[in-house]
């Protein structure tokens, strides 16, 4: 005889009937990310909006534009007013060193999808040698015609044929006057300050021509020198005095350390520092244009191999050397432009801190170029081996 | 039908690896190139082991695993809880909950931190207002941001194969130890950590071995007292241009990761066969006569 089947009835804690459903789940996370969603938006920025292509050009520009610059080395206004009159919208991507930029540009050999980048000079010969730039039509830009003569032909590219002078300047420290006592003006008070007084609190730039120039600069030795005993001396000094007493390796201090509070002594690039001094209100951040050297840079536009968007790239390069434009840069990035005339127009327009803009005659006989030679790996490893023993 | 998986295995793990051990044994010819085969020698192995690099070594696996203790230590009860003790109602929500920040960009999220606990930020200020410090908050740039940057970025990756672990356990196993009359905690310690050990130990490894190799939370919190070996690789690829040097830092990185896991595997193994030993049960049958 068979038995029916029985029901069985079970008697059991309710946390043994529920498991987690999928469908909890998902409700759950939904409510999180709509909820989310709708709070952030209520708070969003504003936009960038893509008008329609200028009407005046030969051909129709691109909808986007991406460069490959330095921090902070655009004025935002400039960028939305770009895109506001003649429609591409343009993409940012940074690096803190020349050296950063150009691994990035070989690995890519053509494909990295730039279509702007910003050497500085000294690194362009060797670029071109590798294939890596375009020679640029200077048909295209008539407003090169502004740039100030003194800038152009210079030895790294006679007769512009692959670069535009973007801006230029040099390499000093800003330091905070509440907290140091001491009154600074040299490269040696700098050492001496960051090994002292403001052991802890104090940020270099993450480049290792300038990391190794602090040295050689308190010394009165050209910072590209390839004397191997001067680089043993530099590489002594950086990694088993200087590093114990480094906070952070900063190549944009103004752009947030400074005005966070993070430092008390930071070495820096003028325009970069002059914006975190204008940030950090009050006047307690000093700048110092350290002798006895110091360095002359000068950054330049280029248009890598491999571009993708080459008419908004012209587009941008003709509309940032608009003397107007280029007034209105230099206020953001603190940096000399290159243009005819910047100097006078910016007085003229009670621009903020412009002594650290501008250099006398003097001034410049102090400073030395950057190049691309033979102690440039050797830089590298002073560079390394003081960020490894800055992390000890 | 392994062989997709097989196929996966060796196209997306081996062969990538191989090109790495490859590399480090190459070498630089000029400024501009970034790596060349042939020439093979250790000679980027000396400067991968050059002792000035030993303290940031150390410092990474200091990091590393602290980092990896104090997520499971807040993880642990966390999951244990959410697992066995929440509402079933609540749990999908809870779990939602915990995962959605992981849905934010990770550099946003340590961004966010460094705004956070700067000097003149929001954490620095409230701790002066209420009286704990007297001075701006020294956390940012120093190793405690980024052990703190580091365990909030992690701690989902431990929460979730926890939790997964403890809601397996089968409740009835801790009802019967209830019922032989084993108190709260050695129920916890002896049957539900013992059976949700495989959890535990995938957990562990999917936070500690990131963790080694982390490079964006050192390099926007950490300063130059945070330093780690993945900044170290991503300078020696970048800013230095020497495939080969920084293949063989990411050579040392890996064989350190394995040689810690497999210390701590043979430690725990240890452990477990002396933990099993003294708890061991004998049951002995009388012969009746």
């Amino acid at each position: 005889m068979t038995t029916p089947e029985e029901s069985v009835r079970l008697l059991a804690p309710s946390s043994v009937v529920e498991q987690v459903s999928r469908r909890a789940f998902l409700a759950g996370a939904g409510a999180t990310v709509v909820g989310s969603s709708v709070f952030l938006t209520a708070c969003g920025s504003d936009e960038t909006s893509t008008g329609s292509t200028s009407g005046g050009a030969d051909e129709p520009l691109e909808d986007q534009v991406f460069m490959y610059t330095w921090g902070e080395y655009d004025s935002p206004k400039v960028l939305k007013s770009f895109t506001k009159e003649y429609g591409p919208t343009l993409q940012l991507d940074s690096y803190n060193s020349n050296e950063q930029m150009i691994s990035k540009l070989i690995a890519a050999k053509g494909t990295g999808g730039f279509d702007l980048v910003v050497p500085t000079g000294p690194f362009i010969p060797q670029m071109v040698d590798n294939d890596l730039l375009e020679e640029l039509d200077l048909t295209r830009l008539p407003n090169f015609e502004n740039v100030d003569e003194a800038y152009l032909n210079q030895p790294w590219d006679e007769g512009n044929k692959y670069s535009v002078p973007k801006a230029w300047g040099t390499t000093g420290y800003a330091y905070d006057s509440s907290k140091i006592s001491k009154e600074m003006s040299t490269w040696q008070d700098f050492l001496d300050v960051a090994t002292g007084e403001a052991s802890g609190q104090v940020s270099i730039l993450d480049s290792p021509d300038n990391l190794c120039g602090l040295y050689f600069w308190a010394n009165d030795i050209n910072w590209m020198t390839t004397d191997p005993a001067q680089l043993d001396a530099c590489e002594d000094y950086m990694v088993n005095q200087m590093a114990p007493h480094v906070k952070r390796f900063d190549s944009y201090p103004g752009g947030g350390g400074i005005a966070e509070g993070s430092y008390w002594l930071s070495h820096a690039w003028n325009g970069d520092a002059r914006q975190g001094i204008i940030d950090s209100g009050g006047n307690d951040w000093k700048w110092v244009f350290p002798g006895p050297r110091t360095e002359i840079w000068m950054d330049n536009w280029c248009i890598p191999v491999g571009v993708k968007n080459p008419n908004a790239a012209y587009a941008w390069i003709n509309y940032v050397l608009d003397p107007k434009v280029s007034l209105a840069e230099l206020s953001y990035i603190g940096y000399h432009t290159a243009v005819k005339g910047i100097e006078p127009a910016a007085n003229e327009a009670g621009l903020e801190r412009l002594d650290i803009v501008f250099f006398t005659p003097e001034q410049v006989e102090t400073m030395e170029s950057g190049e691309l030679n033979d102690a440039q790996q050797r830089r590298v490893e002073i560079s390394n081996k003081t960020k490894a023993a800055a992390g000890a | 039908m392994a062989w997709p998986a097989g196929l996966f295995f060796i196209a997306f793990f081996l062969i990538p690896v191989a090109v790495i051990v490859v590399i480090s044994f190459g070498y630089k010819p000029d400024i501009f190139s970034t790596y060349a085969l042939g020439n093979w020698s250790f000679d980027n192995y000396r400067t991968a082991f050059d002792p000035v690099y030993a303290p940031t070594l150390t410092n990474t696996l200091r990091v590393a695993l602290i980092g990896t203790f104090i997520c499971l230590i807040i993880a642990l009860p966390f999951s244990y809880w959410l697992a066995v003790r929440v509402n079933p109602r609540w749990r999908g929500l809870l779990l939602g909950l915990v995962l959605v920040p992981f849905w934010t960009n990770f550099l946003v999220r340590t961004i966010g931190w460094q705004l956070i606990i700067s000097p003149n930020g929001f954490a620095s200020d409230f701790m002066q207002n209420v009286g704990l410090i007297d001075q701006p908050l020294e956390l940012l740039y120093t190793r405690g941001a980024v052990q703190l940057g580091v365990v909030y970025n992690y701690l989902p990756l431990m929460i979730l194969p926890l939790f997964v672990a403890f809601d397996r356990l089968d409740p009835a196993m801790r009802e019967a130890s209830k019922d032989l009359g084993a108190n709260r905690f050695k129920t916890f310690t002896q049957v539900s950590l013992p059976l949700a050990m495989p959890g535990i130990v995938a957990g562990m490894l999917l936070v500690f071995i990131p963790l080694m190799g982390d490079y964006i939370t050192a390099e926007v919190l950490g300063g130059a007292k945070g330093n780690m070996l993945g900044q170290l690789v991503a300078v020696w690829f970048g800013s230095g241009q020497n495939w080969p040097v920084g293949s063989a830092t990411a050579v040392l990185l890996m064989a350190l990761i394995l040689l810690t896991v497999g210390v701590f595997g043979a430690l725990g193994l240890i452990l477990r066969s002396i933990l099993r030993a003294r708890r061991r049960v004998e049951i002995v049958v009388k012969e009746s006569a």
